[in-house]
């Protein structure tokens, strides 16, 4: 509520004012003192500014009263010091009292009074400045002097003019931004010195009395300072050239011009002469030149040169300049430049420049002799490539690169002392580029060729990359058996294994009998493991007869194996070995004993069936190791030579060849027998005994391992201490072709095992009976007794059965037939 | 310098206007005026041990060229007069030899710096002499 009562009054206030407004009549507004000022302490004057008029006119008066005094008084004058002020003249102004001044505004409405003024006339006393201010300069033996002249400021009151004023005065240059203040005392005038020549000044002057302030800065003067007249200085020549050995020039550097005109004079001298001369044109070269036409040229004499500079003041001369004409010649630059591109015999562009001398040069006197020096760049280039050329006017370029654009130039200088010239303007020549279509096409066609070699070679490499690294690193060779499971054999699962190898019952069952040849007989009828029967090829045998790769390089107890398989009854033959080359292997104790150490790698069982037409290759061979025996029924001469030479010396191999189907040659693995030695005599003096070697088959079949037919037995003839020893494996069928073997005479056969020696080795007699092979049971009892042994001591051989059974060889088992080792055949 | 007294012209077109003959004769006069000073000079500088090596092998060098240059030109001199290019009429090189005597007197009281250069200047005035000579009898190559 209250507000609103509150803006409405305002609404009413403004309503009213405008009304007021509107009609342009009000009262005064409040009028104020500006300043109250005396000029000389002895009169004052106040000014006033209005307030709003209000619209209509309104009336000032000035009301003051003395301190101390009650009573009012008006102003006396309002009209000296001009409007809105008020003046106070001698009678009415008293120094040392205090007025206190009110300005009251008047009109037909109202009045306004300002706000009183005390004012102390000593107070405000401020003369005005001085007037009249004149300058002027003096120079007197190269001093400058300033004079400077004013008057005081005018009074309204001529005859005050006894006040005393204290005047100051400023300087500075018109440039710089510092006044320089100087007090000058009571006078009006004033003179300085230290101005510098040639500088533009301005000066001002003020004024005070006794008491009060300073006044206000004289209006501004100027002057200039006139600058110092001097002789000029010295002028230097710069050079003396000459163009064409004929005339010269000279130019030299003027003295600084101070404002005084200089004159310039070239004075000359010969060698030789006193006589000076002065320069006889100075306009044809330029300002501050001299031109020596050829008259005035004298070659061979020195030049002594000088240029005078005069003015008001003075003159100055140059140092002398020594000239000998002869020295100076610079030509100018060579004309007529042309480029010229010729194509050279192999197509390839050269670059032919020519010029010729500069025409002012007179060369064809031969007074002037001149040498010419060339430079280019490729035009992106850096560095010059300059070549002196001596006194000819052609040049040829070879060495350029087609396709950049180069830069030319030449220059050109006396034959004897001189000056190089400028060099003649950039000439520019693009090389072309000379794409030969036959180059690019050469090119092309090489990139081609080569790429495809490269993806040939690369496709090559990845297809018969592996074969490739075959060749060169063969890999190394490892035990494979067919059939055999590594893993199986690791665990030693033989059971496993065997049945794996699809032969059953190992260790050889009795009916490894039958898959041994009939002939091999066992004395020892126990086991009639050894017993060759034919009627039960059921049996399993035992061994399993390795089939082996002819190209896994293994030994394998493959192929034509020793033992006679029944199963290959049919193509029985005897593997026979070839009495070539028995040499009865130099045992290490000299044991004459044929070891049929026919260490099957335990895991070497032959396959016995009937059905199967794996030919087992029986090989004993005892490794050193517990490695897998190295059935030398392989084709590699190494396997056997390493497995007779590491094999421990109660090891020999066996080695039975396979035979092949009606072969009469068991592919025993030749390489096995190669190296047979001889086997020294035996200890046992066995009369027959000896160590039988089985030696290479003849047969050169080289694929000692016929694996697809299975040797159907083997028969060890006999061998002789005294012949060659041969090792006769004879096919239990035929009996009859057997005899292949050469060996002459031999009628015995080694079919009676004598002896096991160091349980390993079964030592073969020979037998008496030729046809019947007696079972050596026993051995092969044993060493169907010991499959389990075998096979667990990985190194024991089939054939030993022999460590279970030291003494149970002489049973009558005469020999070792394989099958002994072999489950039996079927 | 000591050749300073021979009336030699030094100007192209005085060079030009005189006589073959002339030209020729001043060419040998001043190789001669030259001959005694040089070898008098290399005897001089021989002691001299402040200069580098080079300047003595090079002063004998040119007082040897000096010497082949004024046989050079006798003989081209020769050969002219006999092919009838110039005129035998000025064959006094005795008279020569009587001023060579003095001025090489005065040569050998010269600075060995005013020696070099008085050299210098008179052997481009003998080079530029024969230039123009050779141009005047043989105007065909690059003149």
């Amino acid at each position: 509520m209250k507000q609103r009562f509150i803006s409405s009054a305002q609404i009413i206030l403004q309503l009213a004012l405008t009304t007021v407004g509107l009609t342009g009549q009000s009262y005064p507004g409040k009028p104020q003192i500006i300043r109250c000022r005396s000029l000389e302490k002895e009169t004052f004057s106040c000014w006033w500014k209005p307030g709003s008029d209000g619209g209509l006119p309104n009336n000032y008066t000035l009301f003051y009263s003395k301190d101390s005094e009650e009573k009012i008084y008006e102003c006396p004058d309002y009209l000296t010091s001009g409007p809105n002020s008020c003046y106070f003249d001698k009678n009415h102004t008293n120094p040392w009292t205090t007025y206190i001044i009110t300005v009251m505004a008047t009109n037909e409405i109202g009045s306004n009074s300002s706000d009183p003024q005390h004012v102390d006339v000593t107070s405000i006393v401020q003369p005005d400045a001085p007037v009249n201010l004149s300058l002027e300069t003096n120079t007197s033996a190269n001093m400058s002097y300033l004079w400077a002249k004013w008057s005081p400021p005018p009074l309204a009151d001529a005859s005050s003019n006894s006040h005393v004023y204290h005047y100051e005065l400023r300087l500075k240059p018109e440039e710089k931004e510092e006044w320089e203040t100087v007090s000058v005392g009571m006078q009006t005038h004033y003179e300085m010195s230290s101005l510098q020549a040639g500088v533009k000044y301005i000066v001002q002057v003020r004024c005070m009395l006794d008491l009060g302030e300073w006044s206000e800065w004289s209006l501004e003067r100027r002057i200039q300072i006139p600058k110092e007249r001097l002789p000029p200085e010295k002028p230097t020549i710069i050079k003396c050239r000459s163009p064409e050995k004929e005339t010269f020039t000279c130019w030299w550097k003027p003295a600084s011009d101070e404002g005084l005109s200089t004159n310039h004079t070239l004075l000359y001298s010969k060698e030789g002469e006193e006589k000076v001369y002065e320069c006889p044109d100075y306009k044809t070269a330029g300002p501050n030149s001299c031109y020596f036409d050829k008259k005035h040229t004298s070659f061979w004499t020195i030049y002594n040169i000088t240029v005078r500079a005069t003015n008001e003041m003075g003159s100055n001369v140059s140092d002398p300049h020594y000239v000998d004409v002869t020295y100076i010649v610079q030509p100018d630059p060579p004309v007529n430049i042309t480029l010229e591109l010729k194509k050279s015999v192999n197509r390839k562009p050269y670059l032919v420049l020519t010029w010729s001398p500069p025409p002012l040069a007179d060369v064809r006197s031969g007074w002037l002799t001149l040498e010419y020096e060339l430079r280019l760049k490729p035009e992106e280039g850096e560095e010059w490539e300059t070549i002196f050329v001596g006194q000819q006017t052609q040049c040829k370029m070879f060495s350029l690169n087609p396709g950049k654009r180069y830069i030319v130039q030449i220059h050109c200088k006396p034959d004897h002392h001189g000056l190089w010239s400028e060099w003649s303007p950039e000439m520019y020549i693009e090389i072309p580029t000379d794409f030969r279509v036959k180059d690019m096409v050469v090119w092309i066609i090489v990139g081609v060729l080569s790429s495809l070699i490269c993806l040939i070679m690369s496709w090559i490499m990845i297809l018969k990359g592996y074969r490739m690294m075959a060749f060169i690193l063969p890999p190394v060779p490892g035990p494979k058996i067919k059939g055999i499971d590594t893993h199986l054999l690791e665990t030693g699962k033989s059971e496993e294994l065997l049945s794996a190898l699809g032969c059953h019952g190992f260790p050889p069952t009795s009916d490894c009998e039958e898959l041994l040849i009939e002939y091999l007989e066992v004395e020892d009828s126990e086991d009639q493991q050894l017993m060759p029967s034919h009627d039960t090829p059921s049996k399993n045998p035992k061994i399993i007869l390795k089939e082996t790769d002819s190209d896994s390089g293994r030994g394998s107890c493959d192929s034509p194996s020793l033992l006679p398989v029944k199963c290959r009854e049919s193509r029985a033959f005897p593997s026979t070995l070839q009495t070539q080359d028995v040499r009865a292997k130099e045992k290490k104790g000299g044991k004459g004993t044929w070891e049929t150490q026919c260490t099957a790698s335990e895991q070497k069982i032959l396959p016995c069936n009937s059905e199967s037409t794996s030919p087992c290759t029986w090989l004993a061979a005892q490794l050193p190791s517990s490695q897998p025996a190295m059935f030398a029924y392989h084709s590699t001469v190494e396997a056997f030579k390493i497995t007779l030479n590491t094999t421990n010396v109660n090891s020999s191999p066996v080695l039975v060849g396979n035979e092949e189907n009606h072969q009469s040659l068991y592919p025993i693995a030749e390489t096995v027998y190669d190296d047979v030695e001889k086997k020294s005599e035996m200890e046992n003096s066995k009369t027959d005994q000896t160590t039988v070697q089985v030696r290479k088959n003849q047969h050169n079949d080289k694929s000692p391992f016929l694996n697809s037919r299975l040797m159907d037995y083997v028969e060890v003839h006999k061998v002789r201490q005294d012949e060659e020893p041969t090792l006769l494996l004879k096919h239990k069928e035929s009996s009859g072709k057997t005899k292949k073997c050469i060996v002459p005479g031999t009628s015995k056969e080694y079919t009676k095992v004598s002896t096991v020696v160091d349980h390993h080795i079964l030592v073969l007699l020979p037998d008496q009976r030729m046809q019947h092979p007696p079972v050596s049971q026993e051995p092969v009892a044993e060493t169907s007794q010991n499959p389990q042994q075998t096979q667990a001591e990985k190194n024991t051989s089939y054939s030993t059965t022999a460590p279970s059974n030291p003494t149970r060889d002489t049973s009558g088992s005469d020999y070792m037939d394989p099958s002994s080792f072999m489950p039996s055949f079927k | 310098c000591h050749t300073s007294g021979m009336l030699t012209p030094n100007g192209k077109e005085y060079v030009q206007k005189i006589p073959r003959e002339e030209l020729t004769h001043l060419i040998l006069k001043l190789l001669q005026a030259w001959k005694e000073p040089l070898s008098h000079f290399n005897l001089h500088i021989e002691h001299h041990e402040e200069l580098p090596d080079d300047s003595l092998s090079k002063a004998k060098e040119i007082s040897n060229m000096v010497h082949e240059l004024k046989t050079g030109v006798e003989k081209v001199t020769e050969k002219m007069q006999s092919m009838g290019i110039i005129s035998n009429s000025l064959n006094g090189m005795a008279s020569s030899e009587g001023t060579g005597l003095s001025i090489s007197n005065e040569a050998n009281m010269m600075s060995d710096s005013d020696f070099i250069h008085c050299f210098r200047r008179d052997s481009n005035k003998v080079q530029s002499y024969l230039k123009i000579l050779k141009c005047r009898i043989m105007p065909e190559n690059s003149c």
